[in-house]
């Protein structure tokens, strides 16, 4: 009982921490919500006693000091005599690539400026699923069909999407380090810095008793904040976790992102 | 080249460019989580950003596993932390009741801003170390459990034991000062 609400109180916290408001939690814990109340209140009291908003100037000027450390740091790392490894028609190829790539990223892409993005099994961007095991266990099939994923692209509103190839992902086969490409096609090179999906149906299958069961979502979708970056160059491969979580002995179930084990690879084309 | 120094290169250039994507989400926290520490806002925004030169120089000793990047940055945050209060004091408490905050507010609300920070940060100095960590990495950090664990090396089911007794030990601390 204290395990099961020491991971709703957590679970409120996530969603707190990422934006969510306290009513919209205690609303889907109504059996929790009075004991919930007063806890989740004296996280807001320490949030808001604590939190301030660093200098500008301090951090404009830390942000300077870091780029140019880490311009040094490059400078000195033997990426040029990489390149001496690699003939040069590929150097001049790779160069080329870049060209377009980058007159198509600035120029046409933003003339046109499509809102879904294609697949292509070629592409620099893979959408996998994974599944964090919680409560999974529980379950004999859990089926999510996620109809859209959409990419948040970072200090701006621009925001790109796609249908995944494939809909329908069970999470009973996705536990651990599995995970399942659903997507992969072309991405606009640039900093992202949030990841959703709608998903609009999830069916359970409990492993006891084959029932089917309802299984909630926080919210309408399903979003994880994260930096990362997509390039031309190399293949950026985005997990996006999901976990599945008993809401308590009410026989209840929530799916919620899991940003821990979530995240962007890239793979370096050049090295294979 | 051989190829295991070309991979090495190309993590190092991963880590690199994440740790850089890790700045403009993080710093803030960063500072936010030192500053529960020491309770001085400028000098907290100071050891942010040194934090992020620490990371860059000690790139090479990043392993992927068990701790993701951002919970690594924090461990480095509190180990800046602790040398600066050893600088300050040899490990002196912070003296927390002669903090005054400042601000562009009208007097009437700064002193009422004092109070309650007054109040908050007694009732933080109750919790135990740990107790304390978690509500940190938690609340300014926004760590998840999983990754708070990493952080202290305990399990998710700890972290968020040990998460909840600390609310509940705050709640009753500053429920009675209220």
């Amino acid at each position: 009982m204290t395990e099961d609400f020491d991971r709703i109180l957590d679970e409120c916290i996530d969603r707190i921490n990422h934006g969510d408001n306290l009513a919209d939690c205690l609303s889907d814990y109504p059996a929790y919500s009075e004991k919930l109340k007063p806890l989740l209140q004296s996280m807001h009291d320490v949030q808001k006693t604590y939190t301030f908003t660093p200098s500008a100037d301090t951090k404009r000027a830390a942000r300077q000091k870091f780029h140019t450390a880490l311009g040094k740091r490059r400078q000195m790392t033997p990426v040029l005599s990489f390149f001496k490894v690699i003939p040069r028609p590929v150097v001049w190829a790779t160069a080329a690539v870049l060209v377009l790539a980058i007159v198509g990223t600035l120029v046409i892409r933003p003339i046109l400026n499509p809102p879904t993005l294609v697949p292509s099994p070629d592409g620099n961007f893979a959408f996998l699923i994974s599944d964090e095991p919680n409560d999974i266990g529980d379950f004999e099939s859990l089926n999510v069909t996620i109809s859209r994923v959409g990419l948040q692209a970072a200090g701006s509103v621009r925001r790109l999407e796609f249908t995944p190839e494939t809909k329908t992902v069970d999470l009973t086969q996705l536990q651990g380090e599995q995970s399942q490409e659903i997507w992969r096609g072309n991405a606009p090179a640039g900093q992202y810095s949030q990841v959703y999906i709608y998903v609009s149906e999830v069916k359970g299958k409990l492993e006891s008793t084959g029932q089917i069961v309802d299984v909630k979502l926080p919210s309408s979708k399903l979003r994880i904040s994260m930096p990362f970056e997509v390039t031309v160059d190399t293949v950026t491969s985005f997990t996006f976790d999901i976990t599945v979580v008993a809401t308590g002995n009410n026989g209840k179930y929530i799916l919620k992102p899991q940003i821990g084990n979530s995240g962007a690879r890239q793979e370096q084309k050049l090295l294979e | 080249m051989n190829i295991g120094n070309r991979k090495n290169i190309a993590t190092i250039n991963e880590y690199e460019t994440r740790l850089s994507d890790l700045y403009e989400e993080y710093y803030d926290k960063i500072a936010r989580y030192v500053y529960v520490h020491i309770s001085n806002k400028e000098e907290a925004e100071d050891i942010a950003g040194e934090v992020f030169l620490k990371a860059l120089e000690s790139l090479k000793s990043y392993r992927e596993q068990g701790v993701p990047m951002q919970g690594w940055l924090f461990r480095i945050a509190h180990n800046l932390t602790v040398d600066y209060l050893r600088k300050m004091n040899k490990r002196r408490t912070v003296p927390i009741d002669s903090v005054v905050l400042q601000g562009n507010d009208n007097p009437a609300n700064t002193a009422e801003k004092n109070i309650e920070f007054e109040r908050v940060a007694k009732a933080m100095k109750k919790l135990t170390t740990e107790q304390r960590e978690v509500i940190n990495l938690r609340f300014f950090g926004g760590l998840t459990s999983k990754e708070v664990g990493g952080v202290l090396g305990k399990s998710d089911g700890a972290v968020r034991e040990m998460q909840r007794a600390a609310i509940e030990k705050l709640r009753g601390i500053m429920g009675v000062e209220r």
